[in-house]
């Protein structure tokens, strides 16, 4: 809530110097268009590559393009259209669904991890971050094709053992598709959030360990009064990421179909991959831009209610 | 994607051969009969690599014409690519390459020119008719064909013959005992894969006489109840539910090349471009393959289908028409020909189909077959009328995501996916401004 204040304060903050009546001396004026200069630069890029596009996105969603009769300026009527598309939808509920299973695991795997490095028990410690950060650093295409062979059930991985243990499970049926998928971003973003963690570990100050160490703590009870505590900014920063990442799933549902046939990925499979199909095979420029705008919403109200949360509680302590 | 897979598959094998060429053609000049008196330069997109190679003799033919030969990407790239040049007024290019089913898409809005203004009718007779059908849209020509896809059976002989299939099996019926057959030798062997493969279907809706799809103008009917469309689906549907189709292994995976390798894979029925790409995705079968025509419907008929290939306009809002099409003319139909052929251009000309040099050919990889001779014979029996809707690119995009709960659950039937895939056919082409029923 301190936070949603201090955000109504600053524009008006900004506007003040410009309302004429000012008693203020020219001196402090001439100040605040100084400053003006050194954020131009950055205000020119960001008006460039994210403000504009935005909103010729905003001006291509009012439009309708047809293989016959060319573009004809609709309103409204995509919004409307996507409001009642069963397809837009699945997808959305799938990366909802995904993020409520995948994000959790992610972050618990990530902390754990950080935990474990951060108590200065774990051999070969260098080797280890680098090691599970490694992940993060391999396109997603690349894991995509690679998780694609281990989980194989004809010639992969996954074959061999079910040849071994006389099973007949397989990861790619329709069923066990998004498991898959969840494993694969496991695997390629623990190792990032548990950086985060780590950082937010190694800034907690060392004198608390010595207070804790000299009242008789053990190391249970120093990772619950300290450690824990001290992980929840960070843990808020962790989960907004996930969401924006989640909720922008393609590679992957891209990828899969060209490896296994019928692994239950349709076009429409996330919301990212619905409007690239849309706009690049469909035609419909005007409404996979509207998708875009309202998944861009929906993604920033869930980020923002998360962070709200997140640093209520933190204000709470 | 996938037809546009094994083009992009093909022109990547293909375009490391025509460097040289290309870089080499500029100096070559000084022929005469030129086109117009001023000098002008096409643009040509292409994602054929045989294309450049018809350019050096072209420009020494006609010193006033530069031809700049451009990948704009393949298939729906550029056609999106060319939507957008046509949209923005400016960087047309002058000859575009397009799979067949995407004539209509352009030539019904109005956006290719009519070739008949420069005569085009009179290469008809050149070109296999089913070929010709296929860059004709409501009675005008709009494209030259370029390179053909007539559908043909691949088989493992050996395979068939471990299996006790002693001769290709040449109708239907036959095929049915041959795939029986097959899967009695246990394990993963079977007569074919497929798991939603909408270009193999259609192919045996075509050879069946089926038509679902009639074009004109801006009206489109789709009807999958037509009695060839029945009889082939009906028949595919038996092959799949008696598990004789392996419905695991997709075309162009990495498992699929192994099923080719180790030979549980006895037959292909695809387009005649597989022969490019088999040896190279089956090195161990080497010798084992053999082409022959599609089986038939009905003893001693031969009707045969296509799957896949590709053609030539000039946009509407193109520059230099003229110059364009004399190109066209020279790499589809004239001198140019033969040196995209030498390059493993598979055209649908009878002047190449008939020549003796393409149809004596023995192949070491099929065995010493004559593949040539199978091919083109394959390519004059395709059944004419096939039409696409013009939409057939979207179409296609999402036949996978109707198929696909079929293919693994087995709930619902072939003909009912196609149904469902008319209703949303109906629905996305009356949103695009046609009259679809």
């Amino acid at each position: 809530m301190d936070r949603a204040r201090r955000l109504d304060v600053t524009p008006t903050a900004t506007a003040s110097p410009d309302a004429a009546p000012d008693p203020a001396p020219a001196r402090k004026r001439r100040r605040s268009q100084a400053g003006l200069a050194f954020i131009a630069p950055f205000g020119a890029l960001f008006a460039l590559v994210f403000i504009v596009p935005i909103l010729y996105a905003a001006y291509l969603s009012l439009f309708q393009e047809r293989l016959l009769g060319g573009t004809t300026f609709v309103g409204f009527a995509n919004y409307g259209k996507l409001f009642k598309d069963p397809q837009f939808w699945d997808g959305v509920g799938r990366v909802f669904r995904f993020t409520l299973v995948q994000v959790p695991i992610m972050l618990f795997f990530a902390m754990a991890l950080a935990l474990a490095l951060d108590s200065m028990r774990v051999h070969g410690m260098r080797f280890m971050r680098a090691a599970i950060f490694l992940p993060y650093a391999v396109p997603a295409i690349v894991s995509t094709l690679m998780w694609g062979f281990l989980l194989g059930v004809k010639y992969g991985l996954f074959g061999s053992l079910n040849d071994a243990l006389g099973t007949d499970l397989d990861p790619f049926a329709p069923g066990n598709t998004l498991i898959s998928i969840g494993v694969m971003v496991t695997w390629a973003f623990t190792g990032f959030n548990m950086l985060i963690f780590y950082a937010a570990l190694k800034a907690v100050p060392r004198e608390l360990y010595e207070a804790a160490a000299i009242d008789g703590a053990n190391e249970f009870q120093i990772v619950r009064a300290i450690k824990l505590p001290a992980l929840r900014g960070s843990l808020v920063v962790t989960i907004i990421f996930s969401i924006i990442g989640t909720f922008q799933m393609f590679n992957e549902p891209q990828i899969l179909p060209t490896m296994v046939a019928n692994s239950g990925v349709t076009t429409y499979y996330t919301p990212n991959l619905y409007a690239y199909n849309l706009a690049f095979t469909g035609s419909q420029q005007g409404y996979a831009a509207a998708l875009a705008l309202v998944m861009a919403a929906i993604t920033i109200a869930v980020a923002y209610a998360v962070q709200i949360r997140g640093l209520r509680n933190a204000s709470d302590q | 994607m996938r037809l546009s897979r094994k083009v992009r598959l093909l022109c990547a094998a293909l375009v490391p051969l025509f460097g040289l060429a290309a870089c080499s053609g500029g100096a070559s000049g000084g022929g005469a009969a030129g086109g117009g008196n001023e000098p002008v330069k096409i643009t040509v997109w292409s994602w054929d690599g045989t294309v450049e190679k018809a350019v050096p003799g072209f420009q020494a033919a006609n010193p006033n014409i530069k031809v700049e030969v451009v990948n704009a990407g393949s298939s729906q790239d550029e056609y999106k690519a060319l939507d957008n040049a046509i949209q923005a007024g400016s960087g047309v290019p002058d000859l575009v390459m397009f799979e067949y089913f995407a004539v209509p898409y352009f030539a019904i809005p109005g956006k290719l020119t009519d070739l008949g203004e420069f005569g085009a009718e009179k290469l008809k007779d050149d070109y296999v008719p089913a070929a010709w059908g296929d860059v004709t849209v409501n009675g005008k020509v709009y494209a030259l064909p370029s390179d053909y896809g007539p559908s043909a059976m691949f088989y493992n002989a050996a395979t068939l013959k471990k299996a006790g299939v002693d001769k290709p099996p040449a109708t239907w019926d036959e095929y049915y005992e041959a795939a029986k057959k097959v899967r009695a030798l246990g394990g993963d062997h079977y007569i074919a894969q497929d798991t939603g493969d909408i270009f193999f279907l259609l192919s045996l809706i075509w050879q069946a006489g089926g038509r679902p799809f009639k074009v004109d103008g801006n009206r489109v009917h789709i009807d999958f109840t037509d009695e060839g469309t029945t009889k082939a689906v009906a028949f595919w549907q038996k092959m799949l539910d008696e598990g004789l189709v392996n419905t695991k292994i997709t075309a162009w995976s990495d498992d699929w090349n192994r099923t080719l390798n180790d030979g549980t894979l006895a037959t292909q029925t695809m387009g005649g471009w597989l022969t490019s790409t088999l040896p190279e995705r089956a090195p161990k079968a080497a010798g084992d393959f053999r082409a022959a025509l599609m089986p038939q419907w009905s003893e001693g008929e031969k009707v045969g289908a296509e799957n896949g290939g590709s053609s030539f306009g000039i946009p509407a809002a193109a520059r230099n028409k003229e110059a364009a099409f004399k190109f066209l003319e020279y790499f589809t139909h004239g001198a140019g020909l033969s040196a995209r052929v030498d390059a493993g251009a598979f055209v649908p000309n009878r002047s190449v189909l008939e020549s003796e040099a393409f149809r004596n050919k023995a192949v070491d990889y099929f065995g010493g077959q004559k593949v040539g001779a199978v091919l083109a014979e394959a390519s004059e029996i395709v059944g004419g009328g096939w039409q696409y809707p013009p939409f057939f690119e979207w179409a296609r995009s999402i036949y996978g995501d109707i198929a696909s709960p079929f293919y693994t659950s087995g709930k619902i039937s072939l003909a009912q996916i196609l149904e469902q895939w008319k209703q949303r056919c109906v629905q996305y082409g009356n949103e695009q401004g046609f009259q679809v029923d």
